[in-house]
């Protein structure tokens, strides 16, 4: 591997301050989950369910679609549809100059990030502020997240001192409480400044169109209750059934990603402030985002669009435990982004993703809706081979390869001199480095030496001492 | 704007011909009723109470069983006393509460006002044992600024408040839950571990929670 994901991959590696951050951080999330998913009674028939509803959904999602908008448009929602990261974000640009919004305050939303949305609110001159804790930082920093849940796993606080000292003009601080009541202090202000609240969506509801949202810190509150706009941009697969699914799910995203049994903060919103209310927008647009992601449906990969993006697989893998989130190079990263990003993105450019990874299947083991992500990794790959012109040297290793092994005899010269040869390399049963074709293969690992004695042979040799009465 | 919805719907419509999504059989009976809890036993309001302060008291709230309404209103005098409040529509808190915060700020005042209190007062539309957390529906009287904007959030519970699961809140509660646009779930107080993972309280939300049930 040589393109940008190995590129980065070997930077990552050399940086040792990711490594102290990714290390700790992920074990401890490992952890927490596990703990988590243990304290869930029947939690593998949670999951099954979960993931029987998802598969459903995704069965018959237009029609789930048409049903969840009807909910919406009942409950006094505005309902958009995005083909494109440019269609949404042209559409939230629109609602914002229709309702002379000039401040926007935006909870974490990965689809937003899918769409650079901040940028085109930016352009059209409306300021856009996270309030994530984590993307905030980020954003002050200039930076782009690299996990899905804990958007800046890869700094330490130390550098998150040294952002907010330069960008917010405040003491510098290496004390996380410090640093969260500076963030507290300023966000405050947008919250109550802001004119409109734009959240992605952990879940929408289709039996009644609830869009659900859970934070942490309170974000997902603040942006709900006090602007006097909210929009919601989600993927279209962020569906499900009924409120007993939406129970089910709750129970094991919150568990799979930080261990927690829910998060501080469960937010269900059912359309714009009623008659009488004292909080809530006046106005709820709901914009439904496709983005190649009924390309994905429609492929090998389809059962991806059950992700409820809890980050366990990132957790549990261990190449994003080597090389962090960063060198995935798009908005998903981890085994989940390996698949989702070529699904958006085309498989072109992110080819090298689908072979980044040992297809150990420790993100199966953990996915709380049970995808195997390890065979759509595989047939990534396959499908990567297809469609991408090999390197000359393996076509034509390959092509020989092919005719000796079809003709016996060359097949077993050739097998006995590459077996000396090899042999002759070895030290202590390994290969270290390996020449000509497999001299890249043993870049990254070692080759076991083959055995003094074939299997040919020694099947031989097994059938004549059989013979012998 | 249709032209996209069309668009969108005929691409999925397709797509799901040629897709390969597992046929998860869907257990037809298991659509909506919750039913991988079927032959559980209700528990009583007791044990669910127990349920719940432990839950609470886990996540670093504090949580005041109180026997009389009396007690209620002595301990809700004590935890605000000197703090300036921020409360519901006083009719709406239980145990007679309501005397004890008339006059102070409602969820009606303005935003920049609402945002200087320093404890917010609410009853709660339930409580769930499992999770340990409050169920907040909005309507007239019931801002969700009040349980937000403070520092301090002092919430009431009465026994009928308790429900065992989120799922069972659903169920019991689901006409008041279609007759408001927000129901949230506040499960101990704001909290935060995005800078290496260690736990911070109180970021955006109140960082304080003190829970007082009554008889």
């Amino acid at each position: 591997m040589s393109g940008p994901f190995a590129r980065r991959a070997r930077r990552a590696l050399r940086d040792q301050q990711l490594h102290v951050a990714l290390d700790r951080t992920t074990a401890q999330l490992g952890l927490r989950r596990a703990t988590g998913l243990a304290s869930l009674e029947q939690a593998d028939t949670v999951r099954d369910r979960a993931r029987a509803a998802k598969m459903a959904l995704l069965h018959s999602l237009a029609d789930s679609l048409r049903a969840f908008e009807a909910r919406l448009v009942e409950n006094g929602a505005r309902v958009h549809w995005a083909e494109t990261t440019a269609d949404a974000n042209r559409i939230i640009v629109e609602i914002a100059a229709k309702a002379g919004v000039r401040r926007v305050a935006k909870s974490k939303s990965m689809a937003s990030e899918e769409t650079h949305l901040n940028g085109a609110l930016e352009r059209a001159g409306i300021t856009v502020v996270e309030t994530d804790l984590g993307e905030y930082i980020v954003q002050l920093a200039g930076d782009r997240p690299s996990h899905i849940i804990m958007p800046i796993v890869h700094m330490t606080r130390e550098q998150v001192g040294r952002v907010m000292e330069r960008r917010l003009a405040v003491p510098y601080s290496d004390d996380t409480q410090t640093l969260a009541r500076y963030a507290r202090t300023r966000l405050r202000e947008e919250f109550l400044q802001a004119d409109m609240g734009l959240t992605g969506a952990n879940f929408g509801v289709v039996e009644n169109g609830t869009i659900c949202l859970v934070t942490n810190e309170g974000n997902g509150r603040m942006v709900t209750t006090l602007p006097r706009v909210h929009v919601v941009l989600m993927g279209i697969e962020k569906l499900v059934p009924t409120m007993a699914d939406l129970d089910r799910f709750l129970k094991l995203l919150s568990r799979s990603a930080t261990g927690q049994k829910l998060t501080a903060y469960t937010t269900l919103v059912r359309g714009p402030r009623r008659a009488g209310d004292e909080c809530g927008a006046d106005e709820m647009h709901v914009v439904l985002l496709d983005n190649g992601r009924s390309k994905i449906l429609a492929g090998e990969t389809a059962e991806i669009l059950g992700c409820i993006r809890c980050g366990a697989c990132l957790n549990a893998c261990p190449v994003y435990r080597a090389v962090g989130g960063h060198a995935y190079g798009d908005v998903y990263p981890g085994p989940v982004g390996s698949i989702v990003t070529p699904g958006i993105r085309g498989l072109a450019p992110f080819a090298e993703l689908p072979s980044a990874s040992s297809l150990c299947g420790a993100c199966r083991e953990v996915c709380p809706v049970r995808l195997d992500i390890p065979r759509m990794l595989l047939a990534l790959r396959h499908e990567a081979v297809e469609h991408t012109r090999q390197p000359a040297a393996l076509r034509l290793g390959l092509k020989i390869f092919g005719r000796v092994a079809s003709r016996p005899r060359l097949y077993r010269v050739g097998a006995a001199l590459m077996r000396a040869m090899l042999r002759s390399r070895a030290r202590n049963g390994w290969i270290r480095r390996a020449p000509g074709l497999a001299k890249q293969w043993t870049r990254f690992r070692d080759l076991k030496a083959p055995a003094a004695v074939t299997f040919e042979t020694a099947w031989r040799q097994r059938s004549a001492a059989a013979k012998r009465p | 704007m249709s032209g996209a919805r069309d668009a969108m719907l005929g691409r999925i419509e397709r797509a799901v011909r040629t897709g390969r999504i597992p046929s998860a059989a869907h257990d037809a009976a298991g659509a909506g009723d919750g039913d991988e809890e079927v032959g559980r036993a209700a528990p009583s309001t007791a044990a669910m109470r127990e349920r719940f302060v432990v839950e609470a008291r886990a996540l670093g709230v504090e949580t005041y069983v109180e026997p009389t309404g009396t007690a209620v209103c002595d301990r809700l005098r004590t935890l605000i006393a000197g703090l300036r409040v921020l409360t519901w529509d006083p009719d709406l808190l239980p145990y007679g509460c309501g005397a004890i915060v008339k006059g102070a700020l409602a969820g009606s005042a303005p935003r920049t006002e609402q945002a200087r209190a320093e404890a917010g007062v609410t009853a709660c539309h339930g409580a769930i044992a499992e999770t340990g957390s409050l169920a907040l529906i909005a309507g007239p009287g019931c801002s969700h600024t009040v349980s937000l904007l403070p520092p301090f959030h002092v919430a009431l519970v009465r026994p009928e408040d308790f429900h065992e699961r989120m799922g069972d809140f659903f169920t019991a509660r689901a006409d008041a839950l279609a007759g408001s646009s927000n129901c949230t779930f506040v499960t101990g107080p704001s909290r935060t571990a995005d800078i290496e993972l260690s736990l911070t309280i109180g970021v955006h939300g109140p960082g304080r929670m003190a829970i007082v049930i009554g008889p």
